[in-house]
């Protein structure tokens, strides 16, 4: 069984939301394909943030197993399943990073870790990952490099508009404008990913 | 805040990077308003979408078994009966004063229990609020731990919402700094319930704002903060229950 490196957050559906109801029935092979859909991003955002390959599979493990123990607790109406997982991941890595001070503060302005070059993606749908991560890229470009730091600093370093402002040395207002209309450019470019399709939610 | 929609917090929001005021003013207008919630869900998606930018890192191929051998850990499941139950027409009759019965008898146990733990626990004598709230019906989740030998800490939710905390054991922190209280939830920040400091004898009794719903959460721990208390945990877990289910 393959085991890619990302998958496509937009081709989720609807196989995410299958694969969460087989997940409820306890079906542990669609627990296996959701791990081979996103198995790939979540140990890729978990480097990211602790930056360390061992506390990295720690946290992809603890997603996964969270996921699971968690399947009954999964809302569509709060997003899709891919960023659930994310927010599972984010967290826990945040987690760990605080818990290790030492290495936290620092670790934010470090290079990313070494990859696969985009190239090099082996799996269905590659392609449509490229274009994504293609995407998304251009979307970061279009931020101001203030406002791409400040948005990396609160989502990988794990730190508050209070924290980054004093970490920057620059007025929490500055701050809180970088993240604001960086998000909002952001929101704006990716639309057409992040627009609800409708299936999976329940309250609208 | 624009037109009573805080859409300038939102996305900080979102990146969980606001501070514990903002953060549960933010979330109480989030859970009434459904324009803040769709925008929520869109910055959600901006959030989900941000680490597929970056150089994709195979996960080590050892991984997945390890998931699947903690999967498939048992796990106690409720018993389910295969059929109807028929019971005698005597006993139909009688099992609506029964179960009244052991519903006063539960609640019997429920408050002598909460008063005897009210009269043997530790710490500053617990206010009439406090009191009060013990003989609701609910449940106790007791936190245990490492992070401070020989501390321990007792929760009691009450199943209308309300909860108290009781610890025992605790260090005194130095000045500037507090003990928080967490529900981390699953796929969204933990949830402060309360911060307090400790007497002289490592003891406190306070009230514990508890979330709406405990579905979500994954774990109750206590963890040490800075004095005005931290929008999410910062500390080591120094008490926990985990599982807390």
């Amino acid at each position: 069984m393959k085991r890619g490196p990302s998958a496509d957050p937009r081709a989720e559906e609807p196989v995410d939301p299958e694969l969460l109801r087989r997940m409820r029935l306890g079906d542990e092979t669609a627990l296996e394909a959701l791990y081979d859909r996103y198995g790939g991003l979540v140990f890729t955002l978990a480097l990211r943030i602790v930056g360390d390959p061992e506390l990295a599979r720690e946290v992809l493990q603890d997603t996964f197993l969270r996921s699971w123990n968690g399947r009954e607790t999964y809302d569509p109406g709060r997003g899709r399943v891919p960023w659930w997982l994310m927010g599972i991941a984010r967290n826990r890595a945040v987690d760990l990073l605080r818990s290790r001070p030492h290495q936290a503060r620092l670790r934010e302005q470090e290079p990313l870790p070494p990859g696969t070059p985009a190239g090099e993606l082996r799996h269905t749908g590659a392609s449509d990952t490229v274009v994504l991560r293609q995407t998304v890229i251009e979307a970061l470009d279009g931020l101001s490099g203030s406002q791409r730091e400040a948005i990396e600093l609160a989502y990988y370093g794990g730190l508050t508009q209070v924290e980054i402002a004093r970490h920057l040395g620059q007025p929490l207002g500055t701050i809180k404008s970088r993240i604001r209309e960086g998000m909002e450019r952001l929101r704006t470019r990716l639309e057409t990913l992040i627009k609800p399709t409708g299936a999976g939610r329940h309250h609208e | 805040m624009s037109d009573g929609h805080p859409v300038e917090e939102l996305a900080a929001y979102a990146l969980g990077s606001l501070e514990r005021e903002e953060y549960v003013r933010v979330e109480a207008h989030v859970l009434n308003c459904a324009f803040c919630e769709a925008r929520l869900r869109e910055y959600r998606g901006v959030i989900g979408a941000l680490p597929v930018s970056l150089a994709p890192v195979p996960p080590p191929s050892e991984a997945w078994e390890a998931i699947r051998a903690h999967a498939r850990k048992p796990q106690v499941r409720k018993k389910r009966w295969a059929r109807p139950v028929l019971l005698p027409n005597w006993l139909r009759l009688a099992r609506w004063p029964a179960v009244a019965a052991a519903l006063a008898a539960l609640l019997f146990w429920n408050v002598t229990l909460q008063r005897e733990l009210v009269r043997r626990s530790p710490g500053p004598a617990p206010g009439p609020e406090v009191e009060a709230l013990s003989r609701r019906p609910g449940r106790i989740v007791i936190l245990t731990g490492t992070g401070q030998p020989g501390a321990s800490a007792r929760i009691f939710l009450a199943v209308d919402g309300g909860g108290h905390l009781a610890v025992s054991g605790l260090a005194t922190l130095p000045r500037g700094r507090t003990y928080q209280l967490w529900f981390e939830r699953t796929g969204s920040p933990a949830a402060s319930g309360a911060t307090f400091g400790v007497d002289a004898h490592g003891r406190a009794w306070v009230k514990v704002a508890v979330p709406a719903t405990l579905n979500d959460v994954q774990a109750i721990v206590i963890t040490d903060e800075p004095a005005s208390g931290s929008a999410t945990p910062t500390g080591v877990h120094i008490l926990d229950a985990l599982p807390w289910r």
